[in-house]
């Protein structure tokens, strides 16, 4: 049986029946009064000179309050190297540039106004790929930098590398060495909900910003200097998040139209809301960063890794955000996904014209994991080795401490290779009985589980706040998007606090009562909120028990006096409940009793009573009420980039996923028969919430591997909506997924847990990579897996065979 | 994007409002001009509904089957007269959108909008489909084969309004299958064929084969079908046709498909398609 | 062009005078407030507008708002009583997990509906299929598919 009483048991989310019942308030459903609505011109060219932009047509246009254009408005500058500003000045650089904004009194008259506006362009050559990018005479994208500094390369200046260990020693050491190029495509992270805010002023200059974000306190800090432009230095920003449906990482910066809005607000005097709709979304926001990965590893003769060597290439589009920093989480893998002794990891990220990119889920731990797992596979086969034994030969172990700097303070990969290999059936699957064209593959992982450190700080604080009536609010900064963070979050503070989950209450995220949290990112939400609240409650049960001394005894002689007014004779055997200690008291389940004899249904006492003696205090005493903050910074370090090494995170999940598939060699078609995940999670905190997140990551990872790419001409998006853009449906993810979870108590995670919002969209496709290559022997090295790149291997296969056979 | 929005009663109401009111659409189900409309790709004056037009509901089992342009085509799957001698066109209903799509889009919208790749039509072309067409002056059939003049566009006259889909009665040893092939479920089909073979001991004495989405209309696969008349279903007869279809077909790269793929993948289907018909008669899958 | 268009929704009879080119989804959102049903795409691909028509279900993004005249219109929020308990299906998603970020629940959940009414005992092949239209990024379908199938089991226990 579980020690604990709330975590770990199959609770349902609480915010779930608003959901259910259609009463949740997205950005979409709500309105302001007095609101305006805004729209944007976006850029008609992937890279061209602005020559002229006439408004006048727009601004003409009945219904309409604002049109604003860079000219009108104070310089804006955004973004992670401050390399993108709001409205366009000078010069277009991708085809979702803001050149000009309407705001108008509905959203049908704003669309026809921005179709108004003219704007004159002469165009620029453009750069589509970085290999365009970097050669020699290509067209810079930024001429200068943030700074105006010239600039004379499209490299985008983040360095991130990483060299360890003797690499020539290892060359010399290996038995067998594969190497192979392998990319990933830009995806669309695809939520439901599309994108949107409403800002508002009020009269004195103060902002207030509801919107769709991962990042409320980032986004204060950003949307401050716009403020400051606009002469607002010092004023309030307030960012309230409205319930969000779902974000998987696009909410992780702050978006030119949240800017919009805030300029529109400013020059109407009006609140104002933008609303991305379906095509927007797929054109306009940013999607995952597409790579390019080279990858050479070896082993020796018995099959352990002597070295592994990464380039990244990396596709940054026109501006740079938080995707310009996958290579940061590369690294975690590159370097320390098994034990690998001498590693080197070079990365550069390229501008070109094409849209920039941004974080999704996983942020680049899909992307390396690609290569380095289905590499694997291919030195396996070299050495003749089982994969599956491979990697058992080569698992991290508890107690490590990786050539980044990693400490594994609890790992569970190879029981997750174990169990993994047992439910997929692994030598039976691979063996010689099998189906022609079936075969199974699988993939490990390892995931930042305790935060990830790339900010200069990585915490969370909490406020719990005790009401008359035994009620707690929980003001926390993160943001719950459907992955599940209240849930774990209702019961790990009913479970540290001892009060009943449906008694925990956890507020709207706003910067205005929730205090600092670096964003909900990195699968750190529950991780980051459960220590912080298992401080916060540390607190407050020593509060609590500290006046329970003085007020204890007059309630229990409350009920005692209500037993006997009922004719029961209760007799205190003797117990002295007159001089009760804090050190034995306790609260479990909203009441307050004695340890010595929690039994006793008249030594307890309800919270909320308890709570009301203490604030409406009697005998003249002063009263007091309970309100507990936390600040929980984890215990680890900013990576140095330029060496790639610091340890990014205070605990690091581990996982392993096994595909089945069949392979149809005539169309190319592949079908997954069933997929089984094994994670090594630390400790299941909502059994229902985290099989949630597995299996959602587990269908965006079969996307990822089968069926989703960002399509794209000179720049211009070709599958902008979802008749052209395909992610599984119910009816494609037609086969059984069976997870399994691995616990393995982290010293440094609440209750012993590890994030778990990214691992599951982690391995899926080199798992899906890796049964194909063991079915029909072809292996496809950019995702995604189409039946059309299958067929094409197949026949190259045929033509090598028969041109060996023929000579 | 405003329009007016009319919702005649009866076929003549519908052709005078058409004919009265310049830049007017006909609509359906919705399901793709409404879509049209909101990526403002189609921006009519007016839309007719043809919903409530008595005339082109229901469904007809007489001399020949008569399906109403606007049925539905939910009701169509559940028409046991379609199940029973149409086979391929229930097949094409299963993988056709959605549930709720097929609550609303049509039959006869589903050929009006003359998609390259439209579902229901592979089906109808095997089956010798004729439509019949009305406007102020009267009424004209055509065979469906002649409808389909290029993407997007049919021979349909201004005001004309496809009044119903009419299928000759089968008899003999007709056996017809439908397959197709999309990235995933919901999607629009890379590539979908229809066969429909009448075989006499053995031979098959008349053969149609029609393809979706690899030419800029649904099309009939002349002289790929004239291989399989007078032959066995035999492995090598099967082999020639599906090579054969390659060369009348011109498919397109799109986001779906690069055009290599759809010709590899006609061939597969093709193949597939009389492979099963030599199984079993009327038989079709997803 | 402005014309009256008179249905029962939920139960109730509305009547509202729209521009004729209107979405039955804008009606519902705009004009009448009902913001449970959500538009996901507007091209009926996504289904997070599914709401019933007559007991159909229709994708509302591509639904002529005249058309919805003299219909019988039911939302997510004409499952349950104000005040009240919810529905079986929408019991049944709470306790299985079927809603994650919840935008695509209320057109997942009446497609639902619309299929236990057809289908009182599906079988999770049937259950896929007849959600095919309802796109979730979230959940990876199983737990929905799982609480559709409870609600099934409920709905046989205790016929409405």
């Amino acid at each position: 049986m579980s020690k604990y009483r709330h975590v770990g048991t199959e609770a349902q989310r609480p915010e779930g029946a608003d959901k259910l019942a259609g009463t949740a308030r997205y950005i979409h459903d709500i309105t302001v009064a007095g609101m305006l609505h805004g729209a944007i011109k976006f850029s008609e060219h992937a890279h061209a000179r602005i020559v002229h932009i006439d408004t006048s047509r727009a601004r003409a246009l009945s219904g309409v309050r604002s049109v604003i254009t860079a000219d009108d408005v104070p310089e804006v500058r955004y973004g992670f190297m401050r390399d993108n500003l709001v409205l366009k000045k000078g010069k277009v650089r991708q085809f979702r540039d803001e050149v000009a904004a309407v705001a108008a009194i509905d959203p049908d008259i704003a669309r026809e106004a921005v179709d108004l506006i003219e704007v004159e362009y002469e165009p620029l050559p453009s750069v589509f790929t970085p290999e365009e990018a970097l050669a020699e005479g290509a067209v810079l994208i930024h001429e200068t930098d943030a700074a105006g500094r010239p600039r004379t390369s499209n490299v985008v200046p983040l360095p991130c590398r990483h060299a360890s260990g003797d690499l020539d020693a290892a060359k010399e050491r290996t038995a067998h060495v594969v190497e192979g190029t392998y990319t990933v495509p830009r995806i669309q992270q695809a939520a439901l909900g599309t994108s949107g805010c409403i800002a508002e002023f009020d009269r004195n200059g103060n902002l207030t910003i509801t919107t769709k974000t991962q990042i409320p306190f980032l986004a204060q800090r950003d949307f401050n200097s716009i403020l400051a432009a606009l002469g607002l230095e010092g004023r309030n920003v307030r960012v309230v998040v409205p319930a969000v449906g779902g974000a998987f990482g696009t909410g992780l910066d702050t978006h030119a139209y949240e800017y919009i809005s805030i300029l529109l607000a400013w020059t109407t005097g009006k609140p104002v809301r933008i609303l991305y709709d379906r095509e927007q979304e797929f054109a306009y926001l940013s999607p995952r960063q597409s790579a390019s990965m080279f990858i050479r590893q070896g082993c020796d003769a018995e099959g352990r890794f002597t070295f592994r060597e990464v380039d990244v290439v990396q596709d940054n589009g026109a501006y740079t955000s938080w995707g310009a920093t996958y290579p940061n989480v590369m690294l975690v893998a590159a370097t320390s996904l098994y034990r690998v002794p001498a590693v080197r990891f070079d990365s550069r990220i390229v501008y070109t014209n094409n849209t920039y990119c941004q974080a999704m889920r996983g942020y680049g731990n899909p992307e390396i994991t690609w290569p380095i797992e289905s590499s694997l596979d291919d030195l396996a086969a070299a050495a003749g080795i089982d994969p599956y034994e491979m990697r058992l030969l080569n698992s991290n172990q508890p107690g490590d401490v990786t050539p980044m700097g990693l400490k594994l303070a609890t790992c569970g990969l190879t029981e997750c290779l174990d169990r993994t290999a047992a439910r997929i059936d692994w030598k039976e699957a691979r063996g010689p009985e099998r189906r022609t064209a079936r075969g199974v593959g699988m993939a490990s992982l390892i995931n930042v589980g305790g935060g990830g450190k790339i900010y200069a700080s990585d915490g969370s604080g909490i406020i719990l706040k005790l009401d008359d009536f035994g009620h707690v609010n929980v003001a926390y900064g993160g943001v719950e998007m459907g992955q599940g963070l209240h849930s774990a979050l209702t019961l790990m503070v009913a479970e540290a606090l001892g009060v009943e989950p449906e008694n925990v209450h956890i507020n709207e995220t706003d910067t205005a009562t929730s205090p600092w949290d670096v964003g909900t990112h990195a699968s750190r939400g529950a991780f980051m909120a459960g220590n912080a609240a298992v401080m916060a409650c540390e607190k407050l049960r020593a509060r609590i028990f500290e006046h329970a001394e003085k007020v204890y005894p007059a309630e229990v002689e409350r009920n005692l006096a209500r037993l006997r007014d009922r004719g029961e004779d209760v007799s205190p055997a003797g117990f002295d409940y007159t001089s009760v200690t804090r050190d034995r008291f306790d609260l479990q389940g909203g009441r307050l009793f004695v340890v010595d004899a929690p039994d006793e249904p008249w030594l307890q006492i309800d919270l909320g009573r308890f709570l009301r003696a203490v604030h409406f205090t009697k005998e003249g005493g002063v009263g007091t009420i309970f309100t507990e903050e936390a600040f929980y910074e984890p215990p680890t370090e900013l990576p140095d980039w330029d060496r790639g090494i610091g340890n990014m995170s205070a605990s690091y999940t581990f996982g392993v996923q096994g595909v089945e598939v069949e392979v149809d060699v005539d169309t190319g078609e592949v079908r997954i028969l069933r997929l089984v995940a094994v994670t090594d999670v630390g400790r299941v905190l909502s059994p229902q919430a985290l099989r949630g997140q597995m299996y959602g990551g587990i269908a965006q990872g079969v996307g990822y591997a089968l069926y989703e790419e960002i399509k794209t001409e000179e720049g211009r998006i070709l599958n902008a909506g979802f008749t052209d853009y395909k992610m599984p449906s119910a009816a494609d993810l037609d086969f059984p997924i069976e997870l399994e979870f691995v616990e393995t108590d982290d010293p440094y995670g609440p209750f012993g847990a590890k994030g778990a919002g990214e691992p599951g969209i982690v391995a899926t496709a080199p798992a899906v990579g890796n049964a194909i290559f063991d079915a029909i022997g072809v292996r496809i090295l950019d995702l995604p897996i189409t039946p059309e790149k299958i067929i094409r291997a197949l026949r190259e296969k045929e033509t090598a065979v028969a041109g060996a056979g023929g000579g | 994007m405003s329009y007016d929005y009319h919702r005649p009663r009866s076929l003549a109401e519908a052709l005078d409002i058409a004919a009265a009111t310049p830049g007017a659409r006909f609509v359906a189900g919705g399901t793709d001009l409404m879509v049209q409309i909101h990526k403002r790709a189609a921006a009519p004056a007016a839309l007719i509904s043809l919903r409530h037009v008595a005339e082109l509901g229901g469904i007809d089992n007489g001399a020949r089957l008569r399906i109403g342009s606007s049925v539905t085509l939910t009701e169509l799957q559940a028409e046991p007269a379609v199940a029973a001698g149409y086979p391929a066109l229930i097949d094409s209903m299963r993988p056709f959108g959605s549930r709720q799509i097929r609550n609303m889009a049509t039959l006869g919208g589903n050929l009006c909008n003359a998609s390259p790749g439209a579902d229901a039509a592979p089906p109808l072309l095997v089956y010798d489909a004729v439509v019949e067409l009305r406007d102020r002056a009267g009424a004209r059939e055509m065979a469906l084969e002649e409808f389909f003049v290029g993407p997007g566009e049919t021979a349909l006259a201004p005001g004309e309004v496809m009044t119903a889909i009419l299928l000759p009665p089968r008899a003999g040893d007709v056996r017809s299958v439908y397959l197709r092939k999309a990235r995933v479920k919901m999607d629009v089909a890379t590539v979908s064929v229809a066969a429909l073979v009448e075989m006499e001991e053995g031979s098959c004495v008349r053969a149609r084969l029609a393809a979706g989405a690899v030419a800029p209309v649904p099309k009939r696969l002349r002289d790929t079908e004239g291989l399989l008349v007078g032959s066995p279903l035999d492995d090598a007869t099967i082999a020639r046709v599906s090579t054969a279809a390659a060369d009348e077909i011109s498919p397109i790269t799109d986001v779906r498909s690069t055009a290599d793929y759809r010709r590899h993948l006609t061939g597969v289907l093709l193949r597939r398609a009389l492979e099963r018909l030599r199984a079993a008669p009327g038989e079709g899958v997803l | 062009m402005r014309e009256e268009v008179a249905f029962r929704l939920n139960g109730h009879d509305v009547a509202v005078e729209v521009d004729v080119h209107r979405t039955l989804l804008d009606v519902l959102r705009d004009v009448l407030g009902e913001m449970g049903t959500k538009e996901g795409c507007g091209e009926g691909e996504c289904g997070a507008c599914t709401v019933l028509v007559d007991d159909a279900a229709v994708v509302s993004c591509l639904y002529p708002v005249c058309e919805a005249d003299g219909t019988s219109v039911t939302t997510v929020e004409g499952l349950f009583e104000p005040g009240g308990e919810l529905s079986p299906v929408q019991t049944a998603y709470l306790e299985f997990g079927g809603t994650q970020c919840g935008f695509c629940t209320p057109g997942m959940i009446m497609a639902s509906v619309a299929l236990l009414a057809e289908n009182p005992d599906p079988s999770e092949e049937e259950i896929r299929y007849a959600l095919t239209g309802n796109l979730c990024r979230c959940t990876g379908y199983v737990q929905i598919v799982e609480s559709v199938r409870a609600a099934a089991e409920l709905m046989m226990e205790r016929p409405a």
